[in-house]
């Protein structure tokens, strides 16, 4: 904008941006960084983790035994941060996984099919919103269903709405339109043209979005878990430990405060890294 | 516009309906009996009979069903197993501790969201304006209870500032202004990112519009043209954001009152599901589902007043 001497001077704007730029590589830099720590320990870590059975002391302090000491249950803290975050990773993955194809599906047809369709499932779907999401999952383990299943199943059917109204959307944009229009002119069957091709061309901003919701979903699991109304205390899982490990807050804050920051870390670098993403899209 | 509110008053009214069906059959129909899941493993089939007759579960699905909608149309939302009372009261009972943080949150959290996103929006691409992207988005996307548990090993345990936990507290009256300053700044945390973001999304396109920029070269002092025109037209977008920030508040009560041990209507929910006491996990899960349908509602009600085109009611 060059408006008569009240923007401020373009030198100095650049000046700005370029400093702007410096800034978002540090951020970049800092989200591969907090990202790595945690992921690591989910991917690679029960390969090397020592046992986490139960029984020894509770709440030893760092010693040659257990390298971070043990927690509560007399389980070893490192242990348990190298084998606690393999179920945060895969629930995810899979809860995301089975809600986009779920939906993408669903998104499709419905773009596809005309008004009254989509009407209908629209209306539908928003009726879903409603429901708070963390309401869905408590719901679930007041009636006694809280096995892995049902936290995958109910986790992917909250994100239902918002992927169905985005492939519908995407599947809409002018861009797809104008080709697939040849392509039913020259006769291509319906479903070839609606659901094969349009659903190629959706898949790329699908799947941006898909990294949008993984801090989403990691919230909602771990919550779940800090709640008591996700997996069973049995497994081990960093929000699982924090919460069987809340009354040592104060005579050990390490029990508790390890698997929180890898949480935080991993949330934090996806949600960074995604940003930076996103950006380099727009 | 009057015909448009009406539609969108009465899917309102049909979400109700929905979401009262839903909780039903989430905890009617699925796998698995009230009675049996209230008395556990070890109970003898007369125990489960007795309950059975006790809850009125021989009678039909559907009869079951209108007597407890009936009872809702009345304010009657069914009784507790675990100690008998209305599960009305206990709700009333706990309404005041939750809707305060939430409200000291909402007060907190609107000024620094229209501040933070004007001041990115005014200057997008600066390192401020990264930072402050950065620093809120990221304290959004952390797990809620994750960032409290860090907050309180800092502000309650290193530096004893504030206290970690309101647990013994009964009721609205024992809280302290200490006790609740985690727990609305976790809220508001949990909550900012979104709203700055919104709002900055909109000053930045407020102020490239066209009357902005003649204005500014008509020589109106910035100020007059930052406060007068830029702010609403930047703001106004962002009331469907602060309903779903509202709502999410509601949301986020229920973790952070079980991390403080806030006596709320979330830390009572938690406690339902624990005691796996149906009548009150039914009234709590409809009362949370009424307030994103309400709030919802009546975002949607003033932007499509205040900005007609942007809305499709």
């Amino acid at each position: 904008m060059t408006v008569l001497g009240i923007e401020t001077p373009p030198v100095v704007r650049r000046r700005a941006r370029r400093r702007g730029r410096v800034t978002r590589r540090v951020l970049r830099v800092l989200g591969i960084v907090l990202l790595a720590v945690p992921l690591l320990a989910a991917v690679a870590g029960p390969l090397f983790a020592p046992s986490t059975a139960a029984g020894d002391v509770p709440l030893q302090d760092p010693g040659p035994g257990h390298l971070l000491g043990t927690d509560v249950l007399g389980r070893d803290l490192l242990g348990l941060l190298l084998q606690g975050g393999t179920t945060v990773v895969t629930l995810t993955v899979a809860s995301l996984l089975l809600a986009y194809l779920v939906a993408t599906p669903i998104g499709l047809v419905v773009a596809a099919r005309g008004r009254i369709v989509e009407t209908v499932t629209i209306g539908l779907l928003d009726v879903l919103l409603a429901l708070p999401s963390l309401l869905v999952l408590m719901v679930l383990a007041a009636t006694g269903r809280r096995s892995v299943v049902w936290l995958v199943l109910a986790v992917a059917f909250v994100q239902l709405p918002y992927v169905v109204r985005l492939v519908r959307g995407a599947a809409a944009a002018p861009a797809c339109l104008a080709a697939l229009e040849t392509m039913t002119m020259t006769g291509e069957p319906w479903w070839r043209v609606r659901i094969v091709e349009t659903g190629r061309r959706v898949l790329p901003p699908t799947i941006v979005d898909a990294t949008t919701r993984v801090t989403g979903v990691v919230g909602l699991l771990s919550s779940a878990n800090f709640l008591g109304v996700g997996l069973d205390p049995l497994v081990v899982d960093w929000a699982v430990v924090v919460d069987q490990n809340m009354t040592a807050l104060f005579l050990r804050p390490s029990v508790v405060l390890l698997p929180a920051a890898l949480l935080v870390a991993l949330c934090a670098g996806t949600n960074l890294l995604v940003d930076d993403l996103l950006e380099r899209r727009s | 516009m009057i015909t448009r509110a009406g539609v969108r008053t009465g899917f309102a009214v049909l979400q109700l309906v929905a979401v009262a069906v839903g909780v039903f059959v989430l905890t009617t129909f699925l796998p698995g009996d009230t009675a049996d899941v209230v008395l556990g493993p070890l109970a003898t089939v007369e125990q489960i009979d007795t309950l059975r007759i006790q809850l009125g579960l021989d009678r039909p699905v559907g009869e079951r069903f209108l007597d407890w909608a009936g009872g809702l149309l009345h304010g009657d939302f069914g009784t507790s197993l675990a100690t008998g009372q209305p599960v009305v009261d206990d709700l009333a009972a706990r309404l005041g501790v939750t809707v305060v943080p939430a409200v000291l949150a909402v007060v907190v959290l609107v000024p620094l969201a229209v501040a933070l996103g004007s001041y990115g929006g005014r200057h997008p691409g600066s390192p401020a304006d990264r930072i402050i992207t950065a620093t809120t988005t990221v304290a959004q996307a952390v797990p809620d209870f994750a960032l409290g548990l860090l907050l309180v090993a800092l502000f309650a345990l290193h530096l004893g500032w504030l206290p970690a936990t309101a647990a013994g507290t009964v009721g609205l009256a024992g809280l302290t202004a200490a006790m609740l300053v985690l727990p609305v700044a976790i809220l508001v945390s949990n909550q900012l990112g979104r709203l700055a973001r919104q709002v900055r999304i909109g000053v930045v396109e407020a102020d490239a519009a066209e009357h902005v920029v003649h204005l500014r070269r008509l020589g109106l002092d910035e100020r007059t043209v930052l406060l007068r025109h830029v702010l609403p037209g930047g703001v106004v977008p962002s009331v469907q954001q602060f309903a779903r920030t509202v709502d999410g508040l509601l949301g986020g009560v229920i973790v952070v009152e079980a991390l403080f041990a806030l006596p709320g209507v979330g830390s009572g929910f938690v406690q339902a599901v624990q005691n796996r006491d149906l009548p009150v996990v039914q009234g709590y899960a409809l009362l949370f589902a009424l307030t994103t349908v309400v709030v919802n509602l009546a975002a949607d009600l003033v932007s499509a007043r205040l900005v007609p085109q942007a809305v499709r009611l």
